[in-house]
């Protein structure tokens, strides 16, 4: 027995939902979506579910997980009660849910709290660069264990325990029983789906939106390996120094083109964009092109003058190491990848 | 026995040839007696064989023809007509169904379809040799017209005869008018209320001088047919004079000890004796409810308006046409229903509309706040097990503009529709769709599941399977439960007894026919309209208003009425009055009469359908149709079983 929570829809609306309410229940949101079947039929199940507010319902499925927004449910909406946008926010809102500190829903909710979180951030990297006197060597040199220590620390402390918590509410909670040789031989299709997306193939618009998504998350891993691993910023070896070149450049590149269509509403999936929406790609943007000019101001030998910038890719890089990768959309990374694996372990042990 | 018959076999197209072999039947049939001419057409109702039709009436001097075809519901009045425009007497004109009755019914047997068809014809050939020629039953029609009930429907139906020239006499019931609608509020898609409604028609209606209203009325007493109806009506005063101080009524209504239940909001609140329902309600001299007061004369102490010794009157009236406009009740939910009358916060939509009318910033049902309402759908309609199968169209657009008028009016309200389907037909969708975009939530379950209302720790739950949430049980706390009831005849059925007004299986009046004589009942001269013949929004008791009154026009507009001729007769010199064809009769169309000194049966013309009902149970064999008499009958019988 569940109790209905008519408060429920607009607690979503703060996490970008529009007129969820407007459904009559005819179901050709599902009947049109391409990846919906008979194992996960969605979405119009998670819109009725918003709507008579069962939190318990949507936070046990993977369902928004599933979806990669293609948009055709929305446009095909008779009663216009976006469909789309609804699984979108349920993506938020399940975020939301997964993390344990509480700060997910605070960014997600409030706009005030996200700038004061990147202001506060951008206060202390420059405190930082103060007391180092800007010195470029001491920069450089922490800027690279801060990276090191951020993904450490974000990892263990942040996005593990909100993993387990994701696995407990959609796997262990609706009492899936899987051995270990389960979760051990589903793990094939976590790795697959984290690095290709391939799920995304099965949307029926542009397969050219997968393309560019692909590479960029190639781009922005390869790029993360390279300024952590092979020490970009520092290194002498010629190979590595044009390949952080070219990595940095595919991802600014690339969100460059999802910035313009943001702005441009000229597909269903980039008509309505959330704030976290545009600090995910905006950020990711000035990632690339920062790290890029950085190098090649070092490359060039005028960093020394120009540390400014080096300080701004310093600025953007903390606020997206530890707001948006932790709290924000960068997240989805993870939660879609497991979403897939959780949902193989659970078609397996059924 | 010397008539000139045509006789003419229609193909159909194929219809009917392609079974029977309509060359067999022609040959079969041109030798019969008194048969001048037969003939096969490929379409009978073509207007070329239509002509020939009449140029072979004409030229062969034709008395008597048989068309063999379709059904005659479908032609009959074609080739009635076809023989009044060649001057033949219409009656002198006999339909044989061969295609229904023959080609489609045995389509499997062809030998067998066209010997069939051979008797059909043969027995059509053996009534038209019978058959004489009629003139309709002419008699005077009054023009004036009675109007009972003035709610919206009669009122407008009492306008429109009165613009089109008919006295009218609207009756009605209560002290006010108006009827149900005055007890709502705004209505739906139009910004008005009920109220303002109905006091535009009673301007309109009190327009004009030909409408006569008698308030306090009812009908006593009828007599008489179509076009010269005779009416008692009782008049019960209202103890009023005509002027009225308001200042001393209210003193009178302050000092009235006499308190009951105020029906006019279905006993959620209590009213005196001395009342109106409400301040500007017409006419605007309030009434007195005699059943309930005492005669203690406080009133008249203190109001010099009050006359507690008028009497009740009887006014004789006579109509060409009676028009009935009596209205519905509120489906009176069974003890237990849901909850109904077991817990104290489940009320029916009537009652809820009444509470909404007089919570003005805050929505409190005995003393405690409302937040959460239930609604609860199709009670006391669409029952499979209960006697009301049907849908009583109004309660889901009602209903749900409620919803959105409580939401809006107050705040923080939270509506749950527990619905089997919703029916916001027509032009009323655009409420579902603005009460769903408000955020009231819509939950379905099919009749066999119906939603559970229940206490439990003194919250009241409403828990239903959920269709569109793949039968999900759901349960929400209710603070108010309204049962979204439907309409229901009127409990009191005197003006349908009295006037023989046959009623459907669902208990309201019953027209002719529901497509095509939709206003029409069996009683000549008796007309329906508004939710006295079904459920029906105010738009539809609207037309049908409109439909009646221009019917019930139809009827008195000339002063004289034709009827058809084929009724009962009496033969004086056989009948010695027994009095079993008057009980037989469903119309009320025989009496006694007195003859030579001896009591004989008379047969109003007028009143009688020609159903044949009075034949068989007089044991004199006094009584015959015109136009389907003894002699016609058996020579038809003769013609279909020749070897008996």
């Amino acid at each position: 027995m569940a109790r209905i929570n008519p408060e429920f829809s607009d607690e979503l609306k703060k996490y970008g939902a529009f007129d969820a309410n407007a459904c009559y229940n005819c179901g050709n949101c599902t009947a049109v979506c391409t990846l919906s079947d008979e194992d996960n039929s969605f979405p119009r199940k998670m819109v009725r579910y918003s709507v008579l507010g069962l939190e318990g319902e949507i936070q046990a499925s993977l369902d928004p997980w599933l979806c990669y927004y293609c948009g055709e449910c929305s446009t095909t909406c008779p009663r216009e009660a976006n469909p789309g946008e609804l699984m979108m926010s349920l993506r938020r809102w399940l975020t939301a849910q997964y993390d344990w500190t509480g700060f997910s829903g605070l960014l997600y909710k409030s706009l005030g709290a996200s700038v004061t979180g990147f202001l506060v951030l951008a206060l202390a990297v420059i405190a930082f660069g103060f007391s180092m006197d800007f010195r470029m060597a001491d920069l450089l040199h922490y800027g690279h264990y801060f990276e090191m220590g951020a993904i450490a620390l974000v990892a263990s402390v942040i996005l593990l325990p909100n993993i387990i918590h994701m696995w407990y509410q959609t796997v262990r909670k609706p009492g899936t029983e899987a051995g270990l040789k389960t979760y051990f031989t589903c793990l094939r299709d976590l790795l697959v789906h984290m690095f290709t997306q391939k799920r995304a193939l099965g949307c029926d618009d542009n397969q050219f939106r997968w393309f560019e998504h692909f590479i960029l998350v190639l781009g922005y891993l390869s790029l993360l390996f390279t300024t952590v691993f092979l020490d970009w910023f520092s290194t002498q070896s010629m190979f590595i120094i044009v390949l952080g070149y070219f990595e940095s450049a595919v991802i600014f590149v690339v969100t460059f083109d999802f910035v313009r269509r943001r702005i441009q509403k000229d597909h269903e999936i980039s008509k309505h964009s959330h704030s976290s929406d545009w600090f995910f790609v905006v950020w990711l943007f000035l990632m690339g092109l920062f790290s890029f000019l950085v190098r090649l101001f070092i490359d060039l030998n005028v960093l020394q003058q120009n540390m400014w910038l080096f300080m701004l890719q310093l600025i953007v890089l903390v606020q997206w190491a530890l707001l948006i990768v932790p709290f924000g959309k960068w997240t989805h990374f993870l939660y879609r990848s497991f979403a897939m694996y959780f949902q193989e372990i659970k078609l397996a042990a059924n | 026995m010397n008539k000139k018959i045509g006789v003419y076999i229609c193909h159909c197209g194929g219809n009917i040839s392609d079974y029977v072999d309509v060359e067999k039947v022609r040959q079969s049939v041109e030798s019969e007696a008194g048969v001048l001419l037969s003939k096969t057409t490929l379409f009978a109702c073509a207007d070329s064989n239509q002509q020939e039709m009449v140029d072979d009436i004409k030229d062969q001097h034709l008395d008597g023809i048989v068309v063999a075809s379709c059904s005659p519901k479908l032609h009959l009045l074609t080739f009635r007509a076809v023989a009044e425009r060649a001057g033949l007497n219409k009656y002198n004109y006999v339909h044989a169904n061969i295609r229904e009755q023959g080609s489609w019914a045995h389509s499997d047997n062809k030998p067998g379809a066209t010997e069939k068809a051979i008797k059909l014809v043969k027995s059509a050939i053996a009534k038209v040799r019978n058959a004489e020629a009629l003139e309709p039953v002419k008699v005077e029609s009054v023009k004036a017209v009675a109007v009972i009930g003035a709610g919206v429907a009669g009122m407008r139906a009492a306008i429109e005869l009165a613009e089109a020239g008919s006295e009218v006499f609207l009756i009605e019931r209560e002290f006010f008018v108006g009827g149900r609608v005055s007890q709502w509020d705004d209505l739906c898609i139009t910004p008005e209320t009920g109220k303002e409604l109905v006091t535009r028609l009673y301007d309109e209606v009190m327009k004009h001088k030909h409408v006569t209203l008698f308030t306090g009325a009812e009908l006593a007493e009828y007599s008489g047919s179509v076009g010269n109806f005779s009416l008692k009506v009782k008049v019960t005063p209202r103890h009023f004079k005509l002027q009225c101080d308001p200042g001393a009524l209210k003193k009178a209504i302050e000092v009235c000890p006499v308190e009951v239940p105020d029906e006019f909001n279905f006993n959620i609140t209590m009213r005196k004796a001395i009342y109106h329902n409400y301040p500007s309600e017409y006419p605007q001299l309030p009434a007195i409810d005699m059943k309930n007061c005492t005669r203690c004369g406080a009133c008249e102490k203190v109001c010099d308006s009050i006359d507690l010794s008028q009497k009740e009157e009887i006014i004789n009236l006579k109509v060409g046409s009676v028009l009935v406009a009596t209205g519905f009740d509120p489906y009176e939910p069974k003890p237990g229903e849901f909850g109904y009358g077991e817990m104290d916060n489940v009320v029916t939509l009537p009652q809820f509309k009444r509470i909404v009318h007089y919570c003005v910033d805050k929505l409190t049902y005995k003393g405690k706040e409302i937040k959460n309402i239930a609604y609860i759908y199709c009670v006391g309609s669409r029952q499979v097990d209960g006697e009301n199968k049907y849908c009583s169209r109004y309660c889901c657009t009602s209903n749900i503009h409620t919803a959105i008028t409580v939401k809006k009016k107050y705040k923080n309200i939270h509506n749950f529709h527990f619905n089997r389907g919703i029916r916001t037909y027509g032009k009323a969708e655009v409420w579902y769709d603005e009460s769903s975009r408000l955020g009231d939530i819509y939950l379905q379950s099919f009749e066999h599941d119906p939603p559970v209302v229940e206490n439990r720790n003194g919250q009241t739950i409403v828990k239903i399977k959920d269709v569109l949430t793949a039968d999900k049980e759901l349960e929400v706390v209710a603070d108010l439960v309204v049962l979204v009831t439907g309409m229901v005849p009127r409990k009191d059925n005197s003006i349908g007894s009295l006037l023989k007004i046959p009623r459907g299986r669902d208990k309201f009046f019953n027209e002719i026919h529901m497509k095509l004589r939709p206003v029409e009942t069996v009683i000549d001269g008796v007309t329906i309209a508004g939710a006295g013949q079904g459920p029906k929004n105010i738009m539809e008791s609207m037309n049908s208003a409109l439909a009646a009154a221009t019917k019930s026009f139809s009827l008195v507009a000339s002063g004289a009425l034709e009827l058809e001729p084929t009724v009962a007769k009496v033969d004086t010199s056989a009948c010695s009055w027994c009095g079993k064809c008057e009980e037989a009769c469903p119309f009320s169309a025989i009496d006694r009469v007195g003859q030579n000194g001896n009591s004989i049966a008379h047969v109003n013309a007028s009143v009688c359908k020609g159903c044949g009902m009075c034949l068989p149970v007089c044991p004199e064999n006094a009584l015959d149709l015109i136009g389907l008499s003894d002699v016609d009958m058996e020579s038809m019988i003769d013609a279909l079983i020749p070897n008996i």
